[in-house]
């Protein structure tokens, strides 16, 4: 295990919550002025109606730890990055930082489609609190990084999203952080520019930089990181080895989704039809196939089993 | 600091930039607003109404007022205009507005030459008293930057207020003296010129300019403490609202 258990911690989340109020369709004003008492106990209502995206979360991440958070759609792992990342203020708990943050949450975010490349880099830069003269600095590995030498002082509408994506993690990457947070970002690159982000989180990780990233490639965060976490509803569930993690999820995810515990009693590719169904509307069940194939020889192995015993017991029927 | 300062010249040059861009006439378009205005007043007022009020006057009203409106405008939207970086990256709030009035107040000070050309081409030359203008020009910026930074960061959870906002600038330009002078309120309404710190701004730009003289230190004064308390009022309200801006917008 690489986890650098004697690092202090760089990173703490204790009993963090987040509520938000749910959007309930507003008043229109000639119901409140016709209506008073009507439409003060929608608004009673409305102050009610309240969701907790991330409930009692607590853990530490210590320096040169690669942390990793997985979990459903609406799990409420990219809230808590967000937390982590201090745009959004715990309703209850505290999250504490120790180093410098660079934070990549979605592609292109501040990216100003008229302006070059260039001037983006810089502005980026600026918006994430370093001078300009730091910015010229770092520009020519950046753009090396990005591959985009002869682009970049092109306006950026013209860039393709590969284009985006590579410059916009160039950025961030080459900030000098020391701890990173990524949200779920390298999925849009290629897969040779994925690789190559790889590389690269693993170089900064050997300097000592922490990272935290939420994503649904289940394979990537076996391969890399050092501990993951669940996260179901709000609440963080298990922590521990990233493949044990993983298993967990992919456990859950059959226990709650019938179509995905059918395909898998089915041995996942039985009914071409449905699978392909299933990966086309679906993007976690796509991301938990792509890994149960790719990235995990535990969960391929339990499925084998499956079938096997599935197979026997056709097999039995038919006899 | 060194951080937040390059950050707002960046934004600014950035925004000026793009706004002109492709344009033939780039920044002089700036002009055409109080000049096309200035020059339908002096007719309406001047020539059809006969109250003989000149292109000079209008014009040293006009060319503040339309700062005054630009930077409010441009800071109110500053907010909701940049959601997306609002949500993503985390950095000083401050600057969206700041950059705003800072672009509005360029536009002005580039086209303070063609003003000052018509005041002296209608024969003032300019005197001491014009150091004072350093004074008005101050006092308009903070202001400008209080009722920003309320505007703006109200705006957020309370979308009406940016069309609130265009409809009373609307009215504070009529009750505002920008194409009357001060002297003309009758003195029953005098009062309105005092508890609007605007009022005494405009007195300033055209006394000082057209006159030679600075206002009343009275009414300066009195700006100057309302612009203060604008001020203080903007950055509490903003400072109160900035942490829930990510999750509101």
């Amino acid at each position: 295990m690489l986890t650098p258990s004697d690092g202090e911690v760089v990173l703490a989340a204790r009993g963090v919550s987040r509520r938000y109020p749910l959007a309930v369709p507003g008043q229109a004003l000639k119901t409140t002025v016709l209506h008073p008492g009507q439409a003060f106990a929608a608004w009673r209502r409305r102050q009610r109606r309240e969701l907790w995206a991330v409930r009692d979360v607590t853990f530490e991440v210590r320096r040169g730890e690669f942390f990793s958070i997985v979990g459903a759609n609406g799990s409420g792992k990219s809230t808590l990055l967000r937390l982590l990342a201090g745009l959004s203020k715990p309703t209850r708990g505290t999250v504490e930082l120790h180093g410098r943050v660079s934070t990549l949450l979605e592609l292109g975010s501040g990216f100003h489609p008229q302006v070059s490349g260039r001037e983006n880099v810089i502005m980026n830069g600026l918006l994430m609190g370093r001078t300009k003269r730091e910015m010229e600095a770092l520009l020519p590995a950046i753009v090396e990084f990005a591959g985009l030498r002869e682009f970049i002082d092109q306006p950026m509408r013209t860039y393709s999203s590969g284009m985006y994506v590579r410059l916009g993690f160039a950025i961030a990457a080459f900030m000098e952080p020391e701890i990173l947070l990524v949200d779920e970002v390298l999925a849009v690159g290629d897969a040779k520019f994925q690789e190559k982000c790889y590389d690269h989180i693993a170089k900064l990780q050997a300097k000592g930089v922490t990272i935290v990233m939420v994503s649904h490639d289940l394979g990537a965060v076996e391969r890399f990181s050092d501990r993951a976490a669940l996260m179901e509803r709000g609440r963080m569930v298990a922590i521990g080895p990233p493949r044990k993690v993983v298993g967990l999820h992919l456990e859950r995810l059959a226990e709650t989704s019938p179509e995905i515990r059918q395909a898998i009693e089915e041995g996942m590719a039985a009914d071409e039809e449905r699978l392909r169904r299933l990966l086309d509307e679906d993007p976690e069940w796509a991301a938990a196939f792509a890994a149960a194939l790719e990235g995990n020889p535990a969960f391929h192995e339990k499925l084998r089993q499956q079938q096997a015993g599935q197979g026997a017991k056709t097999d039995a029927r038919q006899d | 600091m060194r951080n937040a300062v390059e950050l707002v010249a960046a934004l600014t040059s950035r925004d000026l930039r793009l706004r002109y861009q492709g344009s033939v006439l780039g920044w002089a378009w700036s002009l055409a607003r109080p000049l096309a205005l200035g020059a339908v007043l002096a007719f309406a007022l001047g020539r059809v109404l006969g109250t003989g009020v000149t292109v000079e006057f209008l014009l040293a009203g006009l060319f503040p007022w339309f700062w005054f409106q630009g930077a409010v405008q441009g800071a109110a939207g500053s907010f909701i205009g940049n959601g997306g970086l609002l949500k993503k990256v985390r950095f000083p709030r401050a600057v969206l507005p700041a950059s705003a009035v800072l672009g509005a107040t360029l536009q002005f000070g580039l086209s303070l030459p063609v003003l000052i050309g018509f005041v002296v081409w209608a024969g003032n030359m300019p005197t001491a008293a014009w150091l004072g203008l350093a004074l008005v020009f101050g006092l308009q910026l903070g202001l400008v930057m209080g009722v920003g930074l309320f505007v703006a960061s109200v705006t957020v959870y309370f979308r009406d207020l940016e069309h609130i906002t265009d409809v009373l600038l609307t009215l504070l330009f009529y009750a505002t003296p920008i194409i009357y002078s001060v002297d003309l309120v009758p003195g029953e309404y005098r009062w309105l010129t005092y508890v609007n710190p605007l009022a005494p701004i405009m007195e300033g730009w055209r006394s000082i300019l057209l006159d030679g003289a600075l206002p009343p230190a009275g009414h300066l004064g009195a700006s100057a403490v309302l612009t203060a308390a604008a001020l203080a009022a903007g950055w509490a309200v903003f400072r109160r609202l900035e942490d829930g801006f990510a999750d509101a917008i």
